[in-house]
């Protein structure tokens, strides 16, 4: 019967700490809007067993049969077995109940690696063909593109007529990513973007990343992308920060590879935003 | 020595887990400087995102496998099995399709119904294939590779592919009974609290009658389908809460650099995700939101190696497969499916 109550108890504080983070706003930290109506749906779920719990306590403590099959998965018999088993149950809940909840910063970026042009997958297209001739290439001179790249082609002319590109939220990732493959069409462009500053030994005084991080599903699977800044005095702003900066946009070499870098004109102190996270547009190039 | 690792494995890893409960009473970081505020922040909302969002898969197939105890009987299943191996092979294959079970509620399945008479290797077709090739599985590959679905196709395929190979070598080269020899059924059986079919009660009492479907009202079989769920969820929950944990604890602590090392070497990359599933022992209903979560630092093959290999063998499941199996065939089965796995990611990688 005890059993049957922890478990109850177990169950009810899971559904509760997702009523509660739903409640708090926290919810939108560690997964996608797309997946909250599932996991709200969940603690449902769990409510329901967590009464069935109950139920079956008291269906015990009045002495009638087990409801089911009289074929109980019987607990271990060991108090100390026991008590560990419930504590990795309860571990989630005090952390998630009793530890103030931040948000992911540079110190998990840094381990995660920045991408500092866009997703990497995606190749050049060089506008002469180059080496290989595959299919839908197209010889377009400022926005070459293939099959894979073709959306960004056609969202880079869309961009390339702007006099200031800002870097939305909505399109965070595939604006980086444009930026980065058409980054002679863009050469001397005025960028703006915002994001936490983020810096690596390499980068010296007078540069940091500007990042978000991206999220897929949860925040488990969150991988941060950036953008780098010049700015002389690069170093009056600590990391983590959240700034937002508008500047020229033109190429440098780091870590021995070509990357986009913004140099500064214009750099401000902003809030943070109410979520941290970027989205990968699903409907980008549809 | 695995038997060891099990006895003492989880609950030692579960006191690590309450002294971190103490540590978060007494308001007290760990004296480790790997544990600053900072990474105590990711390692938080990674761990509970990753519950989060495992939470509603993993009840889904809580209710399913407790919908199939009560209501579906092993007789119904023998009589659909067929006799010829080739459709053998196929249908144990394509099981998963119509009874999705997870691999920890597999084991007591798959023994049952090779004791009331399907052939051996059928059922050990169906434990490899069947918490892979199934809807559930197939639908949160889907949703955690969004951007690249053929992860999701490729996954179904590449385990339907091992299974198969792996039937069709055990019916050609497995003699004798798999199933490690028991003293008496009744003792066999109460080794394993997993195994809770209904049928057994009645054959001591030489009626073949099955009270989960005749003779119990709806209410009665509502109740049993709960409580089943509830159980189920406690102890998958255990291991899933621990995998959650792990990999939380190796995002924040590992540099992605240091596994960039077994990343760049291909081979390495291929062993490592297998041994990462292996140890991980996450179900397979949830894995691909981890495996994805990696998608930044390995490249397809490797991560197909892990979405594959780690449903079939795991560190969990081994010792329930050792539990019910002889040591050598399960080591057969270990090593084969090893060898097919790592092969057919990297044809895979090479070939897409």
């Amino acid at each position: 019967m005890i059993h049957h109550l922890i478990r109850a108890a177990i169950l009810t504080g899971f559904a509760m700490y997702i009523v509660y983070v739903d409640r708090t706003g926290e919810m939108s930290l560690y997964i996608a809007p797309r997946m909250e109506l599932y996991v709200k749906l969940s603690a449902l779920g769990l409510y329901a067993a967590a009464i069935y719990q109950i139920y079956a306590a008291l269906q015990k403590r009045l002495g009638s049969n087990e409801p089911a099959c009289g074929c109980e998965h019987e607990p271990s018999p060991s108090v100390f077995k026991n008590s560990l088993i419930y504590g990795l149950f309860l571990f989630p809940l005090m952390l998630g109940f009793l530890v103030p909840t931040g948000t992911l910063g540079s110190e998990l970026a840094a381990k995660k690696g920045v991408s500092l042009s866009g997703i990497e997958a995606l190749e050049r297209v060089t506008p002469d063909g180059g080496p290989e001739n595959g299919e839908g290439k197209s010889a377009d001179p400022l926005f070459p593109y293939d099959e894979y790249t073709e959306a960004h082609a056609a969202y880079g002319k869309v961009l390339y007529k702007q006099s200031l590109i800002t870097v939305p939220e909505k399109q965070y990732i595939e604006t980086l990513t444009t930026l980065d493959l058409y980054r002679e069409a863009f050469a001397g462009k005025e960028v703006e973007i915002s994001g936490f500053v983020y810096r690596e030994e390499e980068m010296g005084d007078n540069r940091f990343a500007v990042s978000r991080f991206a999220m897929n599903c949860c925040s488990a699977d969150a991988l941060p992308y950036g953008l780098m800044i010049e700015w002389p005095r690069a170093t009056d702003y600590a990391q983590d920060e959240w700034v937002s900066v508008k500047g020229k946009l033109t190429t440098t070499s780091y870590m021995e590879n070509e990357i986009i870098v913004l140099k500064a004109e214009k750099l401000e102190r902003i809030e943070a935003p109410a979520s941290p996270y970027v989205y990968p547009d699903l409907d980008f190039g549809l | 020595m695995l038997r060891f690792v099990f006895r003492y494995g989880t609950p030692s890893l579960a006191a690590g887990c309450l002294i971190m409960i103490y540590l978060i009473i007494a308001n007290r970081d760990l004296p480790l400087h790997v544990f600053n505020e900072a990474n105590l922040q990711s390692f938080k909302i990674l761990f509970i995102s990753i519950l989060l969002e495992a939470f509603p898969f993993i009840l889904l197939g809580v209710l399913f496998s407790a919908l199939l105890q009560v209501f579906v009987t092993d007789e119904l299943i023998r009589k659909f099995t067929p006799k010829h191996p080739v459709a053998g092979v196929l249908f144990g294959a394509l099981l998963g399709i119509l009874f999705p079970l997870c691999e920890c509620g597999m084991i007591p399945v798959v023994r049952r119904l090779i004791r009331k008479g399907m052939p051996a290797y059928i059922g050990i077709v169906y434990l490899l294939a069947g918490p892979i090739v199934n809807p559930v599985v197939y639908t949160s590959t889907f949703m955690a590779f969004r951007t690249t679905p053929e992860m999701a196709y490729s996954r179904m395929g590449l385990a339907f592919a091992v299974s198969v190979v792996v039937g069709f070598l055990l019916y050609r080269f497995m003699r004798g009974n798999p199933l490690k020899a028991s003293p008496s059924r009744g003792g066999a059986d109460s080794h394993h609290h997993h195994d809770h079919h209904h049928n057994h009660h009645h054959h001591h009492n030489g009626r073949e009658h099955d009270h989960s479907l005749r003779g119990k009202g709806i209410r009665s079989r509502f109740a049993s389908v709960l409580s089943h769920s509830s159980d189920e969820f406690f102890e998958m929950g255990k291991y899933f809460i621990f995998g959650a944990l792990l990999t939380a604890l190796i995002q924040t602590a590992v540099e992605r650099s240091t596994l960039e090392a077994y990343a760049g070497q291909p081979i390495f990359a291929y062993l490592f995700m297998m041994a990462f599933a292996f140890l991980l022992s996450i179900c397979s209903t949830s894995d691909a939101f981890i495996a994805s979560s990696f998608s930044g630092m390995f490249d397809y093959g490797p991560l197909l190696a892990f979405l594959v290999f780690g449903p079939m063998i795991d560190l969990k499941n081994t010792l329930m497969l050792l539990s019910t199996f002889r040591a050598k065939i399960v080591l057969a089965v270990i090593a084969l499916t090893a060898v097919l796995t790592f092969a057919g990611a990297w044809l895979t990688e090479v070939l897409l």
